[in-house]
């Protein structure tokens, strides 16, 4: 089976854990962010025929405090990045983020998910920025955890990039 | 320049004609042609012979490059020169051929061992500071986990040297010639090897999982993912990574009775979710293992991209390490139980037989011993681990030591206990016989259906003595019969009792002194009585001499009695005047009454007058 390390990041607060957690499977419990800073879970898919796991390294939000573990990045084959379109300080965050990986691990894929899509009235980020970014390659998508809504596309759009 | 000189060349020889203008034209294109394109040059010949001008143009046209050329050249020529070339330009080369293939590696690898091969010759101790950083903390390490191996089983070995199950394994121990710790070790580490985790470093990805068929985890993939995280979690915060290297981070962790223990690889680490306390071997056995797949699928985990399929094969070197110990004590030592009771069995039958066959020696002995004269055997018991055989015993009857010797029986185990008595049973009384008579070597004594029968020659002196024991004899003892015995007497004595007895002192009438011619054979009386008294005292027996004194029937009896005796006193005194011992003497006066001549002529009455002798042994 073809297995890749995928990391769930963003800013503090965003939503990542309980946007992912309809969609995947976990046997840890939310407490292991907290403490150890990650919580691993799976995501089964199938691309092109063939079985992948996906394995989800929800990493603690980075704040002010905490600045997401370099260690917990390594090895990792993609990566998805959460923002909370209601605060637009996160997509600072995500980009300063997506910044240090690449700094990091090198250019692997990457999704961000503009989530909170179910309030998308009182979003208040910018789209000239989005679309900037959009302009240097990022890959953006409305999700939302309370819906649901284009998660397990994502989950799909990230793995045939990984499968590429 | 370049113009002057074509203009001199055109102009030297004169004013050529068109055509030679022409064709001289096309050589110069040709050549070059040449210069620019080398497959021209080598299919057109050179044409400069033909025209000196062009070896001129081709100097004029490739000025530059045949001072370039000179250049190179020089660099080639001058060694410091080429050195310094390609110097500036290895390192380089080095990084662009290693990043195509391995040939560069190949080729140079015999070259750089032998280098160091010299290195380290030369100077040893530049080599130890290269790789003391290296080879420093994994000795270290090694070394740690030695001592935790013994120290974990010295603990054990204390725990349980002094139990029941201490004394059972030091049995096995000096039954089976190991040591102890050894044996300890190997029932206390009851221990199971539950699952054993493949994880690939970098990625913190699940390898390969083998799990014993009874084990149960949640998803591997999930599991090693976050044992990976907790690791990172660890170096991370301790800061291990920065000191430690790779062989940072867990290493073992205890959760009660599950033991996770770790070993770190390079590209990977091996996991195990251990019950119970295994011993070191098992860590051995993982460092062995992931040092084996290591090696077998280097370059599958260097490029690890996330597809396990290769590490499957993996699986059966890793399930080499589902090591366990756990029912040793229940289910292995059941053998070892049976062999207990069976052990105690045996050794109680053993033991009972030994009693058994002990006993019937004893009853052997104890029979032995009543077959003997003069042991009467009262009872035969055990008491404080030893026999106890007592009875009563004339000491006259055998050594019971010397039956007991031939016996099979230990005599340390057998204590006799023997009152004396005297025993009426005829072996006895006939030993008796010999111990208090002591006969001469002329008598036999036997025994026979109707007692003791004493036959051969004997001293009359014994025979009274024979006949006086028999006499002390009780009532109910054996007969003795002495009248088979010869009386013998000694010969010296029976030729000096004849010799005396056959001397008479003569008396003249009337006169208690003898007569005056006696005197020579009073000297030979006293001389043959003396002998008598050695003899008597050399042999041991008593002696009686009785002189006799007698009278002739003249006169009146009264003083013929007191002239008798008179006579007797006077030989005895003159005896004794001749060195004979007094206390063997006795005196007795005969009278007329014992006369040698019963007639009455002058001859018959002389010879009446005398003194005899009378020899006897005893009182």
């Amino acid at each position: 089976m073809l297995q890749k390390k995928i990391c769930l990041l963003g800013a503090f607060g965003v939503g990542k854990t309980s946007l992912v957690r309809r969609f995947v499977d976990t046997i840890f419990s939310d407490a292991y962010l907290t403490t150890v800073g990650v919580k691993i879970d799976k995501k089964l898919l199938t691309v092109g025929g063939e079985q992948m796991a996906l394995i989800l390294w929800d990493i603690a939000g980075e704040d002010d405090i905490a600045a997401v573990r370099v260690s917990y990045l390594r090895g990792a084959a993609g990566y998805l990045l959460v923002i909370d379109g209601t605060r637009p300080e996160t997509l600072d965050t995500a980009v300063s983020i997506q910044a240090r990986v690449d700094a990091e691990i090198g250019s692997v894929p990457f999704v961000a998910l503009l989530n909170k899509a179910d309030l998308e009235e009182d979003w208040t980020i910018s789209m000239e920025r989005i679309a900037q970014l959009e302009a240097g390659g990022w890959r953006f998508r409305r999700t939302s955890a309370k819906t649901g809504a284009a998660v397990e596309e994502t989950f799909q759009e990230l793995a045939a990039l990984l499968a590429r | 320049m370049n113009a002057r000189l074509s203009l001199a060349a055109t102009q030297a020889p004169g004013e050529p004609s068109e055509a030679q203008q022409k064709a001289r034209l096309a050589a110069l294109l040709l050549e070059l042609a040449r210069c620019v394109d080398p497959n021209v040059a080598a299919s057109e010949p050179s044409r400069l012979e033909d025209d000196p001008r062009l070896d001129a143009m081709r100097r004029v046209l490739l000025e530059r490059e045949r001072l370039a050329l000179a250049r190179l050249q020089h660099k080639f020529d001058d060694p410091n020169e080429l050195a310094d070339a390609v110097g500036s330009v290895l390192p380089a080369a080095f990084a662009l051929a290693a990043a195509q293939d391995d040939r560069l590696g190949l080729a140079i690898s015999p070259t750089v061992e032998r280098a160091t091969q010299a290195s380290i010759q030369k100077n040893p101790g530049r080599m130890v500071d290269i790789l003391y950083p290296v080879m420093g903390p994994a000795i270290r390490k090694a070394i740690a986990e030695t001592l935790e191996g013994s120290l974990q089983s010295l603990n054990q070995a204390l725990k349980h040297s002094l139990s029941w199950r201490g004394l059972k394994w030091r049995i096995e121990a000096w039954r089976t010639g190991s040591s102890f710790a050894e044996v300890v070790l190997k029932h206390t580490a009851v221990f199971r090897v539950d699952h054993l985790f493949l994880i690939h470093r970098k990625t913190g990805l699940l390898l390969a999982h083998v799990a014993r068929d009874d084990a149960t985890t949640r998803d591997p993939q999930l599991v090693s993912a976050m044992l990976s995280a907790i690791q990172d979690f660890v170096r991370d915060s301790f800061d291990e990574s920065a000191s430690g290297g790779s062989s940072g981070g867990i290493d073992s962790l205890r959760l009660g009775d599950l033991l996770l223990w770790c070993e770190e690889g390079p590209s990977a680490f091996l996991a195990a979710v251990i019950h119970g306390t295994p011993p070191a071997i098992v860590r051995t056995r993982l460092g062995e293992t992931l040092g084996s797949v290591h090696d077998q699928w280097r370059g599958a985990l260097e490029e690890f991209a996330g597809d396990t399929a290769p590490f499957e094969e993996a699986e059966p070197q890793l399930r080499l390490c589902l090591l366990s110990q756990a029912a040793e004590t229940h289910k292995k030592v059941s053998p070892l139980m049976w062999l207990i009771p069976l052990l105690l069995l045996a050794a109680l039958a053993w033991w009972v037989g030994q009693r058994i066959i002990e006993g019937r020696h004893v009853d052997a002995y104890v029979a032995s011993l009543q077959d003997q004269p003069g042991i009467v055997v009262m009872g035969a018991e055990r008491r404080d681990g030893k026999w106890l055989v007592s009875g009563l015993r004339d000491p006259l009857a055998a050594q019971p030591e010397a039956l007991l010797a031939k016996t099979e029986l230990d005599p340390a185990r057998i204590v006799g206990r023997w009152e004396p008595y005297q025993a009426l049973h005829p072996a006895i009384v006939l030993r008796r016989l010999q111990a208090t008579l002591d006969p001469p070597s002329t008598v036999q004594l036997t025994q026979d259906a109707n007692g003791i029968r004493a036959s051969g020659n004997a001293p009359q002196r014994w025979m009274e003595k024979a006949r006086a024991f028999v006499q002390t004899l009780p009532a109910g003892a054996p007969k003795v019969d002495l009248s088979a015995l010869k009386d013998v007497q000694d010969p010296d004595y029976l030729r000096l009792r004849d010799a005396i007895q056959a001397q008479l002192i003569h008396f003249d009438f009337s006169v208690p002194r003898p007569a005056a011619d006696q005197e020579a054979k009073l000297d030979a009386v006293a001389g043959y009585m003396r002998e008598l008294v050695q003899v008597a005292r050399d042999q041991g027996f008593p002696v009686k001499v009785t002189i006799v004194g007698h009278a002739d029937a003249t006169g009146k009896d009264t003083s013929n009695l007191a002239l008798s005796v008179g006579r007797a006193e006077v030989v005895r005194s003159m005896l004794r005047a001749r060195g004979v011992d007094p206390s063997v003497l006795a005196v007795r006066g005969a009278g007329p009454l014992e006369p040698l001549r019963p007639g009455a002529s002058e001859d018959e009455l002389s010879m009446n007058r005398r003194v005899s002798f009378g020899v006897s042994t005893g009182d």
